[in-house]
């Protein structure tokens, strides 16, 4: 970790955060803040999600077989269309449900990716990272084929995607509701119509930014984890921090551009 | 009662839409080798090993999927604000969408195959004929049930968001369910079914792989067949139940205790899979065993 790194970060944040406040003091920074919170969110979720990209497409790597970003993008917006449609319910309703919602969508694929090694090619979970499950205790070294650094999902990489799904999809959710809530606020009077007819605009607007703010939040996560991860037990999962720190200070950018269209 | 009842039966829908768009989705990527699984192609000619594999993985399935499925939505989106069915606008904006992934795989297979001259890999023309529309058609397939899905929920569930930005979420989930459900079966099982069954690949024999057929050289339309057996289907089965469950469970429970009930329900849900794969992971191990002994620590 670099320190120097960090603290340039830091500083980038409270810079946007000072701008913000000048350009828009009260609805505006409050939404800014929800929306780096979600962010970070995201980025922090992105590392528990276990990722073995093409050595596990091959049974020689433990992971699901895709990529970092591609997986938890696909788990967030799950949660995100789930937290959307429970907007009506309120913030903490809604950011909760769009957890469950990117949680469950984990948990569907991390078992039928087992389901498909197990029934489909005879092949056990096996980490390639630890000698024992940190969860179940179970040894992996002897589960592991020839030549190979482990396949499958064992039961802690399990737990960690449903855990990045669920982070991940409060963090997407979180976004969209802060963009939403601002948008529905200052856009009728902007636009000059009645606010009934601005609803539509302010929910595909937060939902494009809410999107496009998620992947840039997995595609920064992506870099750090640099390929693979198996999921909290990986020595890889250490290099949170810094990626929180990037996660924020993107994440606080691109929501200042986002508040912005409606502050100027 | 007589909307629950129907919510019931569009979810029901939609989960069987999206259950064969899985299915069509991870057929279509191993036919068009667009998966992770395309590492090895991409390697063989590199290690001397030249095939006749299709080679058009210069996206990933999620975002390309998003990409197809956003596009074939918002067409249809606008087909349908211009007064044309909701039917015809579908299928319009799906065909159109296809032509945009038939461009894609012609670009790519060629972009990514001529880059291999160097290790004398040709660039086969009938296997770009015999292979893009085969592609093409199950791309349709694809977008087709994920767009209708979108309409669906969007039309008929009231689901918030416009047209397109379903397409684009749903297809973005498309992609990441069919990719990491069907991958390990077409890389491990079908493109390295010279190896041991029940062991991962040897990274020893990375790029080894299999080029021959029952008769002549191997081509994707084979590899589509021998994968739709059970890495399509475990694929469509996998974005089925993602769709059926998120959208069963907002339905029957989102008005129980403001939110609560569906929220309370999720979580039993993730907890019911979570047992079922803790349970396949012990059975794997007590049925399949170790392949060394274990090493007692010193």
């Amino acid at each position: 970790m670099n320190p120097t790194a960090m603290a340039v970060g830091v500083v980038m944040l409270l810079i946007i955060l000072a701008l913000c406040w000048y350009v828009s003091p009260g609805m505006g920074l409050m939404a800014l803040i929800g929306i780096t919170i979600g962010g970070v969110l995201i980025g922090f979720g992105t590392h528990f999600v276990p990722v073995g990209g093409a050595p596990a497409a091959m049974g020689q790597a433990p992971g699901i077989a895709t990529g970092v970003a591609m997986l938890a993008a696909g788990a967030g917006l799950a949660g995100l269309f789930g937290g959307a449609w429970a907007a009506e319910q309120g913030l903490v309703v809604a950011t909760i449900t769009g957890g469950v919602g990117g949680g469950l969508m984990m948990a569907i694929t991390c078992m039928m990716v087992n389901f498909v090694y197990v029934f489909g090619m005879g092949i056990p979970a096996a980490s390639g990272k630890v000698a024992k499950d940190p969860i179940t205790g179970d040894t992996q070294t002897e589960y592991k084929s020839q030549g190979t650094e482990g396949h499958g999902l064992p039961f802690v990489s399990f737990v960690g995607g449903v855990v990045g799904g669920i982070l991940a999809g409060a963090g997407g959710t979180l976004i969209y509701l802060q963009l939403l809530s601002l948008y529905e606020a200052t856009l009728p009077a902007v636009m000059g119509l009645p606010p009934a007819q601005v609803i539509p605009i302010a929910v595909a607007a937060a939902g494009m930014f809410a999107v496009g703010l998620f992947l840039v939040n997995a595609v920064l996560t992506a870099y750090n984890i640099t390929g693979t991860i198996e999921g909290p037990h990986d020595p890889k999962f250490k290099r949170w921090p810094r990626a929180i720190v990037a996660s924020a200070v993107a994440s606080a950018l691109c929501g200042f551009v986002a508040i912005l269209i409606v502050a100027m | 009662m007589e909307q629950i009842v129907f919510g019931i039966g569009i979810t029901a829908l939609t989960g069987a839409l999206a259950t064969i768009a899985g299915s069509a989705e991870d057929t279509e990527s191993n036919i068009g080798s667009q998966g992770d699984p395309n590492s090895q192609v991409q390697l063989a000619p590199q290690m001397g090993f030249l095939h006749r594999i299709f080679n058009k993985a210069v996206a990933g399935e999620p975002p390309a999927y998003g990409l197809w499925c956003a596009l074939g939505a918002g067409l249809a989106w606008a087909f349908m604000a211009m007064q044309i069915n909701a039917v015809l606008a579908i299928v319009l904006g799906c065909v159109l969408a296809v032509f945009v992934q038939g461009v894609y795989a012609t670009t790519a297979y060629l972009g990514r195959t001529s880059s291999l001259a160097k290790f004398g890999q040709p660039v086969y023309v009938d296997i770009l004929k015999s292979m893009t529309s085969v592609t093409m058609a199950h791309a349709f397939i694809a977008i087709f049930c994920t767009v209708t899905l979108c309409h669906l929920i969007n039309g008929a569930l009231g689901h918030p968001f416009p047209l397109p930005l379903l397409g684009l979420i749903w297809g973005i989930a498309l992609g990441a369910a069919g990719s990491a459900t069907g991958n390990p079966y077409y890389g491990k099982e079908r493109q390295y079914q010279n190896q041991k069954f029940g062991a991962g690949v040897p990274i020893s024999a990375s790029g080894n792989i299999v080029r021959y057929a029952e008769a002549g050289e191997r081509n994707s339309l084979d590899n589509g067949w021998f994968t739709a057996k059970i890495g399509g289907s475990a694929s469509g089965v996998c974005f089925g139940l993602i769709v059926f469950l998120e959208i069963w469970r907002t339905i029957l429970f989102e008005k129980v205790s403001a939110g609560w009930g569906a929220i309370i329900v999720g979580i039993l849900m993730i907890l019911i899979f979570t047992v079922v794969d803790r349970y396949i992971e012990v059975w794997a191990r007590k049925n399949y065993g170790p392949y060394t002994e274990a090493k007692v620590a010193s």
